[in-house]
């Protein structure tokens, strides 16, 4: 759906590439910085501008910020050399064969031996191309396991997979609501692949579930009429989910017309991001994943303390993209250390998962055990249940059959 | 039933929405044949300016709106005088591009100022009006009132003032307009203050009901587009009717069909109109 309005979107946005090539020509080389350490770049291609930029500037973010610390400490060592990271960013405008482009150009002009993509599409576009020479390490951050099935042997998958929180969320949200959802997700192709497995797992339960009322939260105007229908059919819960805000603005549509029971929001939307937009008593018995600067775990405080000390205290709240790359780069630091070399993909990628067991306590913002074969990093995953305005922890279990190494 | 009348009041409230981005839109088109893509960043504008005085400086929402209304419409005269008064008499393709490049700039500048985040605009009237069932929140309420009190306003505005009707004769031909001695380009100046203005007093209004961020103006300005064009290019009444109508359309094949088809029904309205009737539903005139 929505054809026409993309279309004429993408080609509103035909001036853009330009400045994009503007913004790049101020790019150069130079392997040692004037601090006297060994420059190691590292690339990162995402959305910057149109509007995932919001989302892509998170992630780059927690990619900066890690590199940035890197280069406070002093770098680290690699046989003998003091190294630090560069960020080398470019913009894809969401756009999967922009990836392509983008990374083709970044590898011509920097070569970096590790290039970040936070979107399922332009990763597995990037798939194609990692495995040739010149050969990089790809730091895939999508939570959709189709990148899995690729089985390529230079990816790395940072998120937890989406398909862990159906079963957990659908067995609390059943328990404490009832048997009838209803359906306003984003029409996304991730919101499309959520909405499958939810469906189809509430009704393995027993559960009935009402017509699909989603829409594209990035186009829609107003939700009310969505919400409308679906409350019509007076469902126990609501399945909703795509970038917070957009989801926060359908969550307060459902409370104004008066719908009393729980949202089951998918992984895409934040709760620490809703609240900047519904108060907490309109998230009263959600559940969805757990907001980052609270996370059950050991490093978060370090990283919570390190985050606004580097943007302030007014700034954006932190959330699990900041986190997830965050930590993501100094694993790869440390792997680059194990592994002696900062240039070899293959051998970093051989010690990533010696590396996560490594981490010191500081950075284990998230527990993490070592990677699959097909190069998912496994991670211990905590949701939320929103139960008289305090966040419970509801474990997500590790999908059966992980074998990390 | 209920749900047939809840989902009336939803369409009436998001057609007034429409409405009042179109009739800015439809203006500036019907005096200058300037399809002007940039009024979506007049839109955004009048968002933010619209938070930044509520959150920052602590105004009161009215005074917000009025701020809104002046900052937006100083925005839209420059933009007249700056960019498209140079290319007065080139080709239209011309226009089209400085208004992309408009659009483009103006978005960029909210992106360095305000940053790519979703801003949220507080407002007071946090409310929800319910009877016999159906609900509608204070704001859209209000943006239903505003929007019918502004078309009013726009109405006497072009029938009874001078200025007005300069501008719609300058809307039936431009040449004859020159010719009875009216100043085009103050027409022309005054045509795109108002425009600021109508696109000022929607995103002050519509800001609290949605998210401010810097390429908020580009959605709606293609529904907007596709409105004028239903509408009639240039005619007020069909902006009016043609918002209304689509609003209406799109809520009710989304309860009747599927929510995922709305948005595609614009479009579907588009081409339908342009094969039955090409110059649009009110063609004749301002």
């Amino acid at each position: 759906m929505g054809l026409p309005v993309q279309r004429t979107a993408a080609w509103l946005r035909a001036a853009l590439p330009l400045t994009l090539a503007l913004s790049l020509a101020g790019c150069g080389e130079g392997s040692a910085g004037a601090d006297g350490l060994e420059v190691v770049p590292i690339g990162f291609v995402g959305p910057l501008s149109g509007g995932a930029a919001y989302y892509g500037r998170n992630v780059q973010r927690g990619i900066q910020m890690a590199a940035d610390e890197i280069a406070e400490s002093g770098g680290f060592e690699v046989e003998g050399r003091r190294v630090r990271f560069e960020i080398v960013s470019m913009d894809d405008r969401y756009l999967p064969y922009e990836t392509a482009t983008a990374v083709r150009r970044l590898l011509q002009q920097r070569r970096p031996s590790v290039i970040f993509v936070p979107h399922a599409g332009g990763i597995r576009a990037v798939q194609e191309i990692n495995i040739n020479e010149p050969k990089f390490l790809l730091a895939a951050y999508s939570s959709e396991p189709s990148i899995l099935e690729a089985e390529n042997p230079l990816t790395v998958m940072l998120p937890p997979r989406f398909d862990g929180y159906q079963e957990p969320f659908v067995d609390v949200m059943m328990g404490r609501f009832g048997q009838r959802l209803g359906l306003i997700p984003t029409t996304t192709a991730y919101g499309r692949a959520w909405t499958e497995r939810v469906t189809a797992e509430w009704r393995r339960r027993g559960g009935t579930v009402g017509g699909d009322h989603g829409v594209d939260y990035n186009t829609t105007t107003d939700f009310t009429g969505a919400v409308s229908r679906a409350l019509a059919d007076r469902p126990d819960v609501l399945f909703v989910g795509g970038p917070s805000q957009p989801t926060a603005l359908v969550i307060r549509a459902a409370r104004e017309q008066g719908f009393r029971g729980g949202f089951l929001v998918m992984d895409q939307a934040k709760f620490e991001e809703m609240v900047t937009i519904v108060p907490m008593s309109a998230l009263e018995g959600s559940i969805g994943v757990y907001p980052q600067e609270d996370y059950p775990t050991a490093g978060t405080p370090f990283f919570v303390e390190s985050y606004y000390g580097r943007y302030g205290e007014d700034f954006q709240v932190p959330t699990s993209e900041v986190a997830i790359t965050y930590q993501a780069v100094h694993l790869l630091a440390r792997a680059m250390q194990l592994a002696g070399t900062t240039s070899d993909p293959e051998a970093i990628r051989a010690r990533v998962g010696e590396a996560a067991r490594g981490m010191p306590e500081e950075l284990r913002i998230f527990e993490t055990d070592g990677v699959t074969d097909q190069g998912h990093l496994v991670r211990a995953v905590y949701a939320a249940h929103i139960l008289n305005g305090e966040f419970v922890v509801v474990e997500i279990p590790v999908p059966a059959g992980s074998v990390v190494h | 039933m209920t749900l047939f009348l809840q989902q009336l009041v939803n369409g009436v409230a998001l057609g007034s929405v429409y409405s009042l981005v179109a009739l800015g839109l439809t203006l500036v088109y019907g005096v200058l044949k300037v399809p002007n893509f940039a009024h979506g960043a007049l839109y955004m504008a009048g968002a933010y300016v619209a938070f930044v005085m509520l959150t920052s400086l602590g105004s009161g929402y009215v005074v917000a709106i009025v701020a809104a209304v002046a900052v937006v419409a100083l925005l839209g005269a420059v933009m007249e005088w700056v960019v498209f008064r140079p290319l007065e008499g080139k080709s239209p393709v011309h226009a089209m591009i400085a208004a992309l490049g408009v659009l483009f700039f103006l978005e960029g500048t909210a992106d360095v100022i305000w940053g790519a985040d979703f801003r949220q605009v507080p407002t007071p009237l946090d409310g929800v009006v319910s009877m016999a069932g159906i609900n509608i929140t204070e704001q859209r309420l209000l943006v239903v009132v505003a929007a019918v009190v502004t078309m009013l306003a726009l109405y006497w505005l072009l029938k009874r003032t001078l200025i007005g009707m300069s501008i719609e004769a300058m809307a039936q031909d431009r040449e004859g307009a020159l010719l009875v001695g009216i100043d085009t380009r103050r027409v022309a100046l005054v045509t795109f203050a108002l425009s600021g203005v109508l696109a000022a007093i929607a995103g002050s209004l519509i800001a609290p009901l949605v998210l401010v961020f810097p390429t908020m103006g580009a959605v709606i300005v293609l529904k907007a587009f596709v409105i004028v064009i239903l509408g009639g290019m240039g005619s007020v009444p069909g902006a009016i009717v043609g918002g209304y109508l689509l609003a209406l359309a799109e809520t009710m094949a989304g309860t009747y069909v599927a929510f995922a088809f709305s948005e595609l029904i614009a479009f579907a309205m588009l081409v339908l109109v342009l094969v039955v009737r090409p110059t649009g539903l009110f063609a004749k005139g301002v």
